[in-house]
């Protein structure tokens, strides 16, 4: 059975490419493009991964992050985000990996990979 | 009973003792908004003025690294050009601030001849055996010269270009530090320098040393606000432009890819498109923000300039759907701004306000007078309103709750609105809209016959 990923991402153009990008490598992508349709979307799917970005308008990934090790501790959760500055911050630091944006989605692939243990 | 004075007294008497007099317009000069040269020329302006200390020439050496700098000299080139200027320094009225302008030409003026030739002169500022003059600032010590030709202790360099016998040598200190040098003659008039003037002089040199000590690290200070907000630019920068590029490097890694279908390609290579298209706006933008140089501000009626706002093709586009609710006094006052930035300013709050307003909501823009000398203009809207973490945020460039804002605009306004004295108030709550109302200074229009 395919493994379920939740992609948070408020920029529609990426939401796209990486909807298109993971579920070429045989992944099943729900895409949402604010936190609070993802926490929704969490109560109703058991996800296998998450993949969130950190600034979005409304809540941010970081709030989000913080509500989801609230309701399920046991699902892995990936940031992406354009600011390499967000990895110092420890609030980020709940999250299982870090990987900044990039035109490149393979290291975000190997990172999703590791985390699924494929 | 309570009686009240102004800080500030610039028609001091003339006849009140001159350590008086010279307190009086150094440290009332400090409270203007000069430069730190203008306020050096101040300070050498109060040296030789006849109502100050009385010199004839002061001469000024800044500390720039290890080095003492020759930067400045005042004074007359010779006893026809002093007998001018002292008569035209003697009109009665004349204030301090009149000084300094006529002070300020003498300078430019003096470029070509006593200031230019200082500026070759340059000594080491920690060197325990200096020559004199720099021997006072490395010393820390006041050195009243005499027979100067005769005293192997003087450079003679510098004794070739003040080409008198007898000099006073002021340090400039400010805490523990040399921050310059001051060095007084009476070239013209040759009077000698007595005790009373050389105590005089150095506490010119104190007040002189601690303002220069104080400026610098106010410049110091200003530009590490720079960098800082480089550095939120850059970091802000990196964002905006990251997003696109990740989409134009994944959607043309797909076309690259065999067999791609003509309604994909199409499709990948419009969003590719668009996202250039995004990339030149952000650079447009950053761009104007960084490069745009506001005018000075004049008086100006701004109703036309609201009149041609709201009637603009993109503030009418954006209007449609809203109820747009406009109401100005009529007769409206002169307000000081600049008119270019002022239609900007208008354009931006109205902007922000259909922006945060749910389709069908009201915007309302109202002029009033607050007083006689402040006219306000305010946008209110009835969006989703601020919380109090963001409205301490919103002046912040970069800052931004919008989903495509660059964060720009209130900046924008609030730089304006510094520059022409006038002020920006925001009141707002979370889901109850939000009011921003502009101050303006204002004048009363002169009745038109």
């Amino acid at each position: 059975m395919k493994k379920k990923i939740l992609l948070v991402e408020d920029e529609k153009a990426l939401c796209l490419l990486y909807e298109e990008e993971l579920s070429r490598e045989g992944y099943d992508i729900t895409a949402v493009t604010d936190a609070e349709t993802a926490l929704a979307k969490l109560v109703k799917t058991a996800f296998d991964l998450i993949i969130t970005d950190i600034r979005m308008p409304g809540k941010n990934g970081i709030e989000l992050i913080t509500q989801i090790m609230g309701m399920r501790k046991d699902i892995p959760i990936i940031i992406n985000s354009a600011y390499q500055s967000y990895k110092e911050d420890f609030m980020t630091w709940a999250a299982d990996a870090y990987v900044v944006k990039s035109a490149s989605l393979d290291e975000l692939k190997a990172k999703i990979k590791e985390l699924l243990g494929d | 009973m309570i009686e009240k004075y102004s800080i500030l007294s610039p028609g001091f008497e003339r006849d009140a003792p001159r350590e008086l007099v010279l307190l009086s317009i150094i440290s009332q000069s400090f409270f203007q908004p000069f430069s730190l040269e203008d306020n050096i020329l101040v300070i050498l302006t109060a040296l030789t003025s006849g109502s100050g200390v009385g010199f004839n020439r002061a001469m000024l050496f800044l500390k720039d690294g290890d080095r003492l700098k020759g930067e400045m000299w005042l004074g007359p080139r010779s006893a026809e050009e002093a007998g001018m200027i002292w008569e035209v320094l003697s009109t009665p009225g004349i204030g301090y601030v009149e000084i300094v302008e006529h002070n300020r030409a003498l300078v430019s003026k003096n470029e070509d001849t006593l200031s230019a030739r200082l500026k070759g002169l340059i000594y080491a500022a920690d060197d325990e055996n200096a020559l004199i003059p720099a021997s006072a600032a490395c010393r820390k010590e006041i050195l009243l010269v005499r027979q100067a030709s005769g005293e192997p202790l003087v450079d003679r360099r510098f004794l070739n270009v003040i080409g008198v016998e007898e000099f006073l040598c002021i340090p400039l200190l400010a805490r523990d530090d040399v921050v310059g040098e001051i060095i007084l003659d009476n070239a013209i008039t040759r009077t000698p320098i007595t005790p009373a003037d050389v105590k005089l002089a150095g506490i010119c040199g104190l007040m002189a040393g601690n303002y220069i000590y104080s400026a610098t690290l106010h410049r110091k200070l200003l530009d590490m606000e720079k960098m800082a907000a480089m550095g939120e630019m850059a970091m802000f920068v990196t964002h905006q432009i990251r997003n696109p590029i990740v989409a134009i490097g994944g959607f043309t890694d797909q076309l690259l890819k065999p067999d791609v279908p003509e309604d994909k390609k199409v499709r990948n290579l419009t969003i590719i498109r668009d996202e250039i298209r995004r990339l030149e706006y952000i650079i447009f933008q950053m761009g104007h923000f960084l490069k745009v140089s506001l005018k000075e501000p004049v008086y100006f009626d701004p109703g036309p300039a609201i009149a041609a706002v709201l009637g603009s093709p993109e503030v009418q586009a954006k209007a449609r759907g809203y109820s747009l609710n406009v109401k100005l006094e009529p007769c409206l006052p002169e307000i000081l701004c600049d008119p270019t930035s002022f239609g900007e300013v208008l354009r931006n709050l109205l902007d922000n306000a259909f922006e945060a307003t749910p389709a069908g909501g009201a915007v309302s823009l109202r002029g009033y007078r607050k007083n006689s000398s402040a006219f306000v203009l305010s946008v209110r809207d009835t969006g989703r309103g601020m919380t109090n973490p963001d409205k301490g945020q919103l002046f912040t460039p970069f800052f931004t709750t919008k989903e495509k804002g660059m964060g720009l605009g209130l900046p924008f306004t609030k730089r304006v609105m510094d520059t022409c004295g006038g002020k920006i108030e925001v009141q707002s709550r979370a889901g109850k809209g939000a009011l921003f109302k502009l101050i303006f200074l204002s004048r009363e229009r002169e009745p038109t016959s």
